[in-house]
């Protein structure tokens, strides 16, 4: 089949159209159910990765014109009606779905290209999922089709499910949703065609986006570096706790890694733990897994000496940041076609001092 | 150009690593698209020390020297030669420094051991050619002492890590520099942290233990092993995406068959005894470790006590993971502990290390 040109996005154009419209700030705590209205338009595109190669993608998008992977980030409340209108730009079937926010089924079922659908649902289930499509899984998942959503408490600004730890405030929180890339496998589905090779992913981002190390270009720009993406990285004063809702919509399992801290495991694939663990590893299922972990910016427990509010305060008036990385242990990840150790999958995390 | 800027602060530490011309950050001009992965000397993206920002040190209540050693030929049960890295133990017992990097390593690299408390100087001593460093996986040092290039700097000369263990128990200490070949070449050593009470108990009122094993699983694949430190660094496929592993090994020692019966790696305990498994997931591949029929009580994981402890005969793992876990058991027997290490997209087991605990 004959390769269709496809428009190209640059990284900062595919990532700037997201960060218009972060979820996140549209949603705060509220004692009602409320109506939530979204439309998603699935559209196609090439995304140029970190060592120069175009690569297809398809995405739940804010507008025709845009292209958007992962999709927006949504956070709606418990006992909401959530309608998402799905319309369909491209000329192959696409769905929508979401496996357990609600008691009854989400799933648009077949969205004819050319088409649109609504999709409506009481969002039944705190916790955060995966929105993809389900249609010719898993390839229209992984070339793209899918974003996160969150399900609050009810009248809660400060824990993943009533009497969990707490995190700081309704935007304390964040979507780290990671994905692998097959460039062979993206390309054949952009030319319709179902991929016959094993699957190699050759890139790893986290946002749609992969890192870019001091120095190179794009480093350090929010749109293009996923360590300067503010979706990705995180900032916090000493005593902050900040929640992040890790999803994996790609193929392989990872092991997510946080320096400077250990994490505190709320959550995997939907089910509260029982206990509490502190890990400064947690396990990332593939293919939809998920968990829900606090990062506490308390300070560093084997530093020496000890660090405090002055500590920062010093390193900020010398020009200095206090950071350490996250980034996924499974080293693979941290590749960019085969080499670029650095431009994979990881994000910094800052501390402040108040 | 760097994300880090640099200060004025004073510094005591001396002899920071120079600038070299050779191996450098690459500047703002792009990434050059490929070649010189695998060339001597050719390296982008590494971050020398900025000794104007070198912390200041305390004085250390124990050390450690490493140096670098990258060539440790490893005979695996099929007569193969494999060649790996590590850090070599440039201490002679006497805290000296080593000469230029380069020793005499094992592979893993020679514990790390210290108590909860003591303030910790880890010297790292790497050779002129090379870049390199030493992060202590699961201590949470500060970010000048966490052995992150990008963060702070890569290694070139003499270079002291500080830090205070405050948590007892399993951890390891591995590069951080190319850290997806470098770590895989074998760049790794167990790190433990005694509780007050010293060897014998897991954390502060924690269990006791009779006998100690330390099980770094890991798988190798024997196509990296012939890579330069800075191989794909300055673009160019050099296969980094993609392990194939084709040996898989316990605390260094094959697992097709001489873990079996490897001192230091197979257990010999008596009856009632208490056997502390360290277990770490060394390799970058999903585990899973099956104690031979054996129940064991996982009391921590890195490097810090469950709320509750957890009773299994198998755990699932991923990446440097840690997992300490108690066995007992009043049965005498040879049991066959097993490692499967599985593909981490098809969940396929790709192999099996084996070790044996026998209970007299």
């Amino acid at each position: 089949m004959k390769r269709r040109d496809f428009l190209k996005f640059s990284s900062a154009a595919m990532a700037g159209t997201a960060l218009g419209g972060l979820g996140l700030v549209s949603w705060s705590p509220r004692s009602y159910a409320a109506t939530i209205n979204k439309t998603f338009y699935i559209t196609e595109g090439m995304i140029t990765q970190p060592d120069g190669v175009d690569v297809y993608f398809r995405g739940f998008s804010s507008s025709q014109g845009s292209l958007n992977v992962p999709g927006e980030q949504m956070i709606v409340q418990e006992g909401d009606t959530v309608n998402i209108t799905i319309i369909n730009t491209l000329n192959s079937s696409h769905s929508f779905a979401i496996d357990g926010i609600s008691d009854s089924s989400v799933n648009s079922g077949r969205i004819r290209g050319g088409n649109r659908a609504t999709v409506s649902f009481r969002a039944d289930n705190t916790g955060s999922y995966l929105y993809y499509d389900a249609r010719n899984a898993p390839y229209n998942r992984l070339v793209g089709l899918h974003g996160g959503i969150a399900v609050m408490p009810n009248g809660i600004s400060d824990e993943l499910y009533p009497g969990s730890p707490t995190f700081n405030n309704p935007l304390g929180q964040y979507f780290w949703v990671f994905n692998d890339i097959d460039p062979v496998w993206h390309n054949a589905i952009g030319n319709g065609q179902t991929p016959t090779t094993r699957y190699v992913p050759r890139y790893f981002t986290m946002n749609g986006l992969s890192g870019r190390p001091p120095g190179a270009p794009g480093a350090m720009v929010a749109t293009v570096d996923s360590m300067a993406d503010p979706r990705s990285k995180l900032d916090g004063h000493l005593g902050d706790r900040t929640l992040i809702r890790c999803l994996n919509a790609g193929k392989a399992q990872h092991a997510v890694h946080t320096h400077g801290n250990h994490m505190e495991w709320l959550s995997k694939n939907g089910n509260n733990l029982a206990d509490v663990w502190e890990k400064d590893i947690v396990p990332l299922d593939a293919n939809g897994g998920s968990v829900d972990i606090i990062f506490p910016f308390a300070p560093p427990p084997d530093a020496w000496p000890r660090v405090t509010n002055n500590t920062l305060r010093q390193a900020e008036s010398e020009g200095r940041h206090f950071t350490f990385p996250m980034h996924l242990h499974d080293e693979m990840t941290q590749t960019a076609g085969g080499g670029l150790y650095m431009f994979g999958a990881l994000t910094d995390i800052y501390y402040h001092s108040s | 150009m760097g994300r880090r800027r640099r200060s004025s602060t004073t510094t005591t530490q001396t002899d920071p690593s120079p600038t070299t011309t050779t191996t450098s950050s690459m500047g703002d001009g792009g990434m050059g698209g490929g070649g010189g992965g695998g060339m001597m000397g050719a390296a982008c993206y590494v971050y020398p020390v900025r000794p104007a920002e070198v912390p200041a040190l305390d004085t250390p209540d124990i050390v450690y020297n490493r140096g670098i050693d990258m060539n440790i030929p490893m005979t695996m049960d099929d007569g193969t030669v494999v060649n790996m890295w590590g850090f070599s133990d440039t201490g002679g017992g006497g805290g000296g420094m080593g000469g230029g990097g380069m020793g005499n390593a094992t592979f893993p690299s020679a514990a790390i051991r210290v108590t909860q408390g003591q303030i910790v100087h880890t010297q790292l001593n790497v050779g002129m050619m090379m870049f390199h460093t030493i992060h202590h996986h699961g201590i949470e040092p500060e970010y000048r002492s966490d052995g992150v290039g990008h963060i702070s700097w890569d290694v070139q000369g003499n270079y002291t890590y500080q830090w205070r263990p405050m948590h007892a128990g399993t951890y390891f200490y591995h590069c951080h520099t190319n850290t997806v070949l470098h770590a895989e070449m074998g760049m790794y050593g167990a790190l433990i942290v005694d509780p007050p009470e010293g060897p014998g108990t897991a954390f502060e009122g924690g269990p006791t233990y009779d006998v100690e094993a330390i099980w770094a699983v890991d798988e190798i694949d024997s196509s990296w092993h012939n890579l330069d430190w800075a191989a794909g660094t300055c673009g160019g496929d050099v296969g980094l995406n993609e392990l194939n592993p084709d040996y898989f090994v316990i605390t260094g020692v094959d697992g097709a068959q001489s873990a079996l019966t490897a001192p230091g790696v197979a257990v010999t305990m008596n009856r009632g005894q208490r056997l502390l498994v360290r277990y770490i997931c060394a390799g970058y591949l999903p585990q899973q470790i099956r104690f031979g029929g054996l129940n064991a009580e996982i009391i921590a994981s890195d490097g810090r006590p469950l709320p509750n402890s957890v009773n299994v005969t198998k755990i699932d793992a991923v990446s440097a993971e840690r997992y300490d876990c108690i066995i007992q058991t009043s049965q005498r027997g040879t049991y066959t502990v097993e490692v499967d290490i599985k593909d981490w997209i098809t969940g396929d087991v790709l192999g099996t290390a084996r070790t044996r605990i026998t209970v007299n």
